[in-house]
């Protein structure tokens, strides 16, 4: 199977760089697989899992925190504002993240504390769910 | 008088020695810190030229683009954005940038703007603590060991403000570093992003998800984030480099402080003793 170059970007370091089969992100619009010679396309990313199919066939499952994906002629880009596989997710700590947003939700008084609140734990509740998808 | 002064010169040889044994390991602190920094600051880089690429292309290639951060509002605050340090002792490092961000609001209220103030490091929210009811927010000692959570939640927080009409401008102050031996306080306009080049008429054969228009506003906080990011850590590392700077002097000038009282030691031994001596002489020529 044909592979193309993928790059996962966040501010801190470059978290991903190689050739795959296949990746999948969760837009805002719904699930979308990329293979090679795909056509030019931006969206954003909304909290969600990132599948990758590596060159060797192997899969590997990763939790992201918002971002955005741009497929070009000559590479595929994710850039992502936290990203971490599934195995290296901590499991408590992303628990009590849950716990703890759950919390500044009920308790927030304005609607933007409830914003921010609902982000928070959409991006654990993301992170529990990715962790759990790991094989 | 020999005696007391050397005693007094000895004493102030030993604080200067002190001092210098401070300095110097601010000095040595402040180049790991300087080290640790620019890595960071220089990892940063690739995330945002493709972030600022993107968004490029997106209100370029967009036939007909149109966004609300592209545009400047007549009406709604000025918000500044200050960035210095969390602590003194670095030369000229936080005054520099105050005095950029002070004219600039001068500027920005004989034009009638209301303007508002974020401030990050403790000697920013010091500086503008004079101001109580403009301050927006305080962000004091993150600049070490800043998150990509804790600029996007200050992001969030700007956008926020942006999207109910509060805001027209968003400017950021920081400093930038140079080169190790060189910083420079800077400005930078955020909102309304500027200087996204525009192709006119190229037909776009880019597929965008849900609209050119969505994501682009989608990465604005991200967009803003990401500078944040980066411009506290490019602040962070010219703290750094200017705290190593002013050390280093500091200590040159307690070395040569040492040196001149060392000198001026042993004058004052050698002019005891040679005042021994001549005692000593005339008291057995008196004798004779």
């Amino acid at each position: 199977m044909s592979t193309f170059p993928l790059q996962i970007i966040t501010p801190e370091k470059v978290f991903f760089e190689g050739d795959v089969q296949r990746v999948i992100v969760r837009t805002t619009e719904g699930d979308l697989g990329i293979l090679a010679k795909h056509e030019k396309y931006v969206a954003a990313l909304p909290s969600g899992p990132v599948k990758i199919i590596m060159e060797d066939g192997t899969e590997r499952i990763a939790a992201l925190s918002g971002g955005a994906v741009k497929v070009s002629p000559l590479r595929t880009a994710i850039l992502a504002n936290a990203v971490e596989w599934a195995e290296d997710i901590d499991i408590d700590w992303a628990k009590r993240s849950e716990e703890d947003a759950r919390r500044k939700k009920e308790n927030s008084r304005s609607k933007e504390e409830q914003k921010f609140a609902e982000l928070k734990l959409q991006r654990a509740l993301n992170r529990l769910k990715v962790s759990s998808m790991k094989q | 008088m020999a005696a007391s002064n050397m005693k007094a010169i000895k004493r102030r040889i030993k604080s200067v020695e002190s001092t210098m044994q401070i300095t110097k390991a601010m000095e040595l602190v402040s180049s790991s810190k300087l080290r640790h920094a620019k890595e960071r600051a220089e990892q940063a880089v690739p995330f945002f030229n493709l972030l600022y690429e993107t968004m490029s292309e997106v209100a370029s290639e967009a036939v007909g683009f149109h966004s609300a951060y592209t545009e400047l509002r007549e009406q709604g605050a000025a918000l500044l954005i200050v960035m210095a340090g969390d602590r003194g002792l670095a030369g000229g490092f936080n005054l520099n940038v105050f005095r950029l961000a002070d004219q600039r609001l001068k500027e920005l209220e004989a034009q009638g703007r209301e303007v508002i103030l974020m401030t990050v490091g403790k000697k920013a929210s010091e500086h503008y603590a004079k101001f109580p009811n403009r301050i927006l927010g305080s962000f004091d000692n993150v600049a070490e060991k800043i998150t990509t959570y804790t600029a996007l939640h200050m992001a969030e927080h700007i956008v926020h403000l942006f999207d109910e009409g509060h805001l027209a401008l968003v400017e950021v102050f920081f400093t930038n570093m140079v080169s190790p031996l060189a910083q420079e306080a800077r400005q930078m306009q955020v909102i309304p992003v500027p200087n996204l080049e525009k192709a006119e008429g190229v037909q776009s054969l880019t597929n965008y998800e849900p609209s050119p228009e969505a994501v682009f506003n989608s990465l604005i906080p991200q967009y803003l984030a990401g500078i944040l990011y980066c411009t506290i850590v490019d602040t962070y590392a010219s703290e750094q480099a200017a705290r190593r700077m002013a050390m280093e002097n500091a200590t040159d000038n307690a070395q040569e402080m040492i040196d001149d009282l060392s000198l001026k030691y042993n004058r004052a031994r050698q002019a005891s003793i040679t005042q021994e001596l001549t005692e000593i002489v005339s008291g057995a020529n008196a004798q004779e």
